[in-house]
């Protein structure tokens, strides 16, 4: 049984960022959706701002040299079954929150124009979900306790299966349903392997468990490859994996995305898909460091496959928020490449490259949805020469792609690179995986580069295109932080990386007491 | 002890008729006759238990079924009475207005 | 020769909660009679004073772990939450049912009366601590379920639905009289204590006795299996479902499970745990058996439901699919040393299951029409534009359903699987998971029609003040326990509040 962790009970800024969007929500439910429509939106705006600030005020406050939790808080919740509100950020908590807070203002300052809340009415839902959104994404971000973990990983599920239900696009009931079904299945064997775990360790308080596994107090059996220990290693990884998604556990995700209005298909690129990556890192590795080695190049290898399938197929596609979404999986392949690599290199620049995907991929679907907005269609085929008509948009659209697919200088290379360094240094992994996932960084260049083209270059011989009015203020307004973002992560990568030295150094230290054979080549 | 196994033996025959009836019965009335056959069946065996033991209880057990059983023929009379008026039949194949 | 016992000796203040809802039930019988037809609403409030002392009454003495009336009565925290349990249900069912009898014309004074004998009878099975209790609980319970389920007697579905319900009802019965009897004739003794103290050496003889007990607990499991409708003993509860007063419907799914498995966990946890196979077993002889069924239960429930078009048979095969849960709790109290934890589990799961299913009813019944028509799944489109609030509540009834976390469902849920995981029983623990996933299809399938269907949206006149307070009154729990499941489990756990006193 682990020994008891002695934490704060009193109101921590933790909390308070995680609350604020819930007092928004709360404020949003006591308007009138006909009378209030401005302040409706404006209010949901207000806090998601109000939430970024007291993120920034946590990332002032956050020490980096300390590996441990910060800004911690813990409350009972049922005793009896040792379960509390234990809330606290590391550095990679704080880095996942710091993304969710920036993406929310944005998604919700992108619905100001979306055409669909126009048709379908109906805003003050929306927005609603939208906060409940914010709310249960920090939630899954800064919780360390289990069951809670599980509640708000649920909860996303709610929002996100009515923002694509109601807001979606023509198959959206279909769409919706699959994603929710398919998520929950996932997750719900999940509950089976935290219940089997809480019950062993007697607490559901994960430094407390972790810190019982790597004192040898509570041990999870590991004597070949189907053991107590893998089984539930992959209870916890699959319900991530869909979220991820894992190849060959994507098929929810094209449906999701495509149907999801535009700031649903940000947040869920920008944000959700994130919380399955996090999640390994967090829960995975740590409490199950044997299996998390020996499934290293299992899973290692899944996310690879992922690169190169998700390229090739973003390669054959004609609708091109189809292929944002499929470029997701190549992406997010290489985020699972860097985790189980098991070098401290891998999983900084993973995390980095989940911050950089929650960005570039987050601009290309708001340029997918500026699009379309103007022309009501998603085919490539229709555009062509765009940059003529919208010199503005054409010139964000270069710096978004350009970043997307990893040009040297902007965010996108500094994940990829130090996922690749990661891989080739990985104790676990062989060269081969690096040097496969590398074909996938040309195949990406190949796929952005003739999206690009198709929409901006060439002629603009469409009548219907050649009037294409060019962005309007509040759409500038939406893409400047993510230009700023793009800008910052790729030429001054230290101040990010420095969040994460502490908590990746002692998470690698802790798996290496179990399997010292992943830090062979750790210096190199 | 070879006495009380007879009644038991008994009774689980009896026990047994009723349910028989219960399931092979159509005609309402019958079936709920064998349901008392069958309550009957349990008070002998109860009987023939408290003897055995030479206690109270199964003889207060008794009393109490046949008071419960009583309730039960007024409330069921009145049911299948109430189904009679309506539909000139009180045979349960006919009760079938919501299958599936 | 028999010891006379005095009035003192019987210990009522303890029974009070139960014995005034029977002697209540009375008094409103005779009231009734002076209440001109056309106020009946009068006898709806009578009834929901007596219910509301019974309540008050019943938090007083809460957890008094006493026995009463010469031990056959048992006054503890179990039987407290029983009590809890059935009053919260008669409570909401009583706010359900005013405007809803007028407004499809069978409104008459009896129905309140039938309603509290039956709450009484729950009651009384929580409390039972002898096997004659239990029966005539049984009775208590069933017997006014038969007449309500009938109550529309105008309607042949109604007449029918009672009809069903009491020919299985009685056969159920029967079973469990004659379960009872072979574990008297094992035994010697109607006591529950006393029989759980001559298991041991019944098991150890390996004589005759050991064969009655077995059978008997298998007969008693059969007649209960009916009462809380378990498969293979569900098929009458769909058609009696549907063709049941709505309100009677609501009443049935969660008091009379809630009664049938007080006295299943009464008898397993009591009398039945050391029935093993050897001394020194830490498992019951019964747990596969119950495991089995449970797991047949909670697949069958759920994927029959998935067809249903009518939304009160697609409840009603949700409650088999509930009571497999349950019965999960049930076979896990079968692992010595786990039998605490897995009460609590079932028992939460109950009150979770109260206050959802009686929610959910009770926006069907808002949107039923006077001819009982109108409960179809397709009526619920549009409603999320016609009647937000109530749509809003119907979905969280049906997360709550699901299962999904911030509901009392979900709480309910992760209780009981962690109790069974506990017990040893992963196969069913993961048979139980799964099952959830299927049953998410059907219950969202209604948020679907609620909010992504277009659709004018049914009016819901059905939706008045008191059916309204009820509607309000189950979200609320639902909410409460999702979010501070603390509350009641320590409602469940602690002695604060006997300890006042």
């Amino acid at each position: 049984m682990p020994e008891a962790l002695s934490v704060g009970s009193s109101l921590s800024l933790t909390t308070i960022t995680l609350f604020l969007p819930m007092v928004g929500l709360t404020i949003l439910l006591f308007m009138n959706e006909e009378k209030d429509k401005d302040a409706i939106k404006w209010t949901a705006f207000g806090f998601t701002i109000a939430t970024f600030i007291a993120s920034l005020l946590m990332a002032f406050n956050f020490d980096v040299n300390d590996a441990g939790l910060q800004m911690a808080q813990r409350n009972d919740w049922l005793p009896q079954l040792g379960i509390s509100y234990f809330v606290g950020v590391d550095g990679l908590s704080m880095l996942m929150v710091l993304l969710s807070t920036i993406i929310m203002p944005i998604a919700v300052m992108a619905s100001f124009r979306a055409g669909v809340l126009e048709e379908r009415g109906r805003s003050k839902l929306y927005y609603i979900f939208m906060l409940l959104l914010e709310w249960a994404m920090i939630g899954v971000f800064v919780v360390q306790d289990l069951i809670i973990f599980y509640i708000f990983w649920e909860v996303t599920l709610v929002p996100m299966y009515f923002l694509i239900g109601i807001w979606g696009a023509e198959n959206r009931v279909y769409a919706a349903v699959k994603f929710f079904l398919y998520t929950m299945a996932g997750s719900i064997l999940m509950l089976l392997a935290i219940l089997y775990v809480g019950n062993a360790a007697g607490t559901f308080a994960v430094p407390e468990i972790i810190a019982g596994v790597q004192s040898g107090q509570l041990t999870f059996v590991m004597d070949g490859v189907f053991s107590e220990q893998s089984f539930l290693f992959l209870g916890f990884l699959i319900a991530f994996a869909i979220k991820v998604p894992i190849w060959p556990l994507h098929s929810w995700l094209p449906d999701a995305h495509v149907q999801a209005p535009t700031a649903g298909s940000v947040v869920l690129a920008g944000v959700l898909l994130k919380m399955g990556t996090y999640a390994m890192i967090r829960f995975n590795l740590p409490m199950f460091p044997e299996a998390s080695v020996t499934w290293a190049p299992v899973v290692a290898g899944l996310g690879v496959i992922g690169i190169i399938y998700g390229a090739w197929v973003c390669y054959a596609q004609t609708d091109m928020k189809k292929l944002v979404a499929y470029s997701s999986v190549s992406h997010l392949g290489f985020v699972v490449l860097g985790i189980f690599s098991l070098t401290p290199q891998g999983i900084q620049g993973a995390t980095i490259q989940m911050i950089s995907h929650g960005i570039s991929t987050g601009g290309l679907f708001l340029m997918v949805g500026m699009l379309y907005e103007r022309r009501h269609t998603k085919l490539m085929a229709a555009y062509g020469g765009i940059w003529k008509a919208m010199p503005v948009f054409g010139g964000i659209g270069l710096i978004i792609s350009l970043s997307s697919m990893g040009l040297p200088g902007l965010n996108g290379f500094v994940g990829e690179f130090t996922i690749l360094l990661g891989a080739i240094g990985s104790g676990v992994l062989g060269i081969g995986f690096a040097l496969v996932a590398t074909v996938g960084v040309i195949l990406a260049a190949v796929y952005i580069l003739k999206m690009f083209q198709a929409i901006f270059m060439g002629e603009l011989d469409k009548e219907e295109n050649m009037n294409l009015p060019d962005l309007h203020w509040q759409e500038i307004a939406v893409l400047v932080p993510i230009l700023l973002l793009i800008f910052w992560i790729g030429l001054q990568p230290s101040a990010w990386f420095d969040m994460l030295d502490a908590t990746t150094a002692s998470l690698i230290a802790g798996i290496a007491d179990f399997a010292p054979e992943i830090i062979v080549q750790a210096g190199s | 002890m070879v006495e009380v196994e007879a009644f038991i033996v008994l009774s689980a025959a009896l026990f047994i008729l009723g349910a028989m009836g219960v399931v092979l019965r159509r005609n309402a009335i019958l079936v709920f006759m064998s349901v008392e056959l069958m309550l009957n069946a349990a008070n002998l065996a109860l009987v023939a238990f408290a003897w055995h033991w030479g206690g109270m209880d199964g003889h207060i057990f008794v009393f109490f079924v046949i008071t419960v059983a009583a309730a039960e023929v007024a409330v069921g009379l009145a049911l299948i009475v109430a189904i009679f008026r309506s539909r000139q039949s009180i045979n349960i194949d006919e009760l079938h207005l919501m299958e599936g | 020769m028999i010891d006379v016992p005095s009035i003192a000796d019987l210990n009522l203040t303890v029974t009070f909660p139960a014995v005034f809802l029977a002697l209540f039930t009375m008094v409103v019988l005779i009231v009734d009679l002076f209440i001109p037809k056309d106020r009946k609403i009068r006898t709806a409030h009578l009834t929901l004073g007596g219910l509301v002392v019974a309540f008050v009454w019943n938090v007083l003495v809460f957890d008094s772990n006493q026995t009463a009336l010469g031990g056959m009565y048992i006054a503890d925290s179990f039987s407290g939450f029983i009590n809890f349990i059935a009053l919260t249900a008669a409570i909401i069912t009583c706010f359900l049912s005013v405007d809803y009898l007028k407004r499809t014309g069978i409104e008459q004074g009896e129905f309140y009366s039938l309603l509290l004998f039956s709450t009484a009878g729950v009651m009384f099975m929580g409390a039972a601590s002898d096997l004659i209790v239990v029966f005539i609980a049984l009775e208590i319970l069933s017997i006014p379920l038969y007449v309500m389920a009938a109550m529309r007697y105008r309607d042949a579905k109604s007449e029918e639905s009672g009809l069903k319900y009491f020919i299985l009802g009685a056969f159920a019965s029967a079973f469990f009289l004659y379960g009872a009897a072979l574990v008297y004739g094992a035994t010697g003794t109607t006591s529950l204590p006393e029989i759980f103290a001559s298991v041991e050496g019944i098991v150890a003889t390996d004589s005759g006795a050991r064969l009655y007990l077995v059978l008997g607990a298998a007969l008693i499991f059969v007649g209960l299996g009916f009462k809380v409708a378990v498969v293979p003993f569900h098929m009458w509860t769909p058609d009696v479902y549907e063709g049941a007063p709505t309100p009677v419907t609501a009443f049935m799914s969660v008091a009379a499970k809630a009664g049938g498995f007080a006295a299943l966990l009464r008898l397993m946890v009591i009398a039945l745990p050391e029935l093993t196979a050897n001394i020194g077993d830490t498992i019951a002889i019964w747990q596969t058996t119950i495991a089995i069924v449970a797991a047949a239960t909670m697949i069958l429930g759920n994927f029959v439901a998935i067809v249903q078009t009518n939304v009160k048979r697609m409840l009603a095969y949700s409650s088999i699919a509930h009571a497999g849960y349950i019965l999960m709790g049930v076979a896990a109290v079968g692992t010595i040393g786990v039998a605490e934890e897995a009460t609590r589990a079932a028992l939460i799961y109950m009150l979770a299951y109260t206050f959802t299913n009686l929610g959910a009813f009770a926006v069907v019944m808002a949107l039923e029409k006077d001819d009982g028509s109108g409960t179809q799944i397709a009526d619920f489109k549009g409603l999320s534009r016609s009647r937000p609030l109530l749509a809003v509540m119907m979905a969280f009834f049906m997360l709550s359903l699901t299962g999904v976390p911030t509901t009392a469902g979900f709480i309910g849920k992760f209780l009981l699987f962690g109790a069974a995981l506990e017990a040893g029983l992963v196969l069913l623990t993961i048979i139980g998971v799964l099952t959830s996933v299927v049953s998410a299809y059907y219950y969202v399938r209604i948020i679907v029609n609620m909010y992504l269907e277009d659709g004018e949206g049914d009016p819901a006149e059905g939706a008045t003040q008191y059916l309204n307070y009820a509607t309000y009154a189950a979200f609320a729990g639902t909410l409460i326990i999702g979010l501070f499941p603390f509350l009641a489990v320590n409602l469940l756990d602690t002695m604060m509040i006997a300890g006042l006193f």
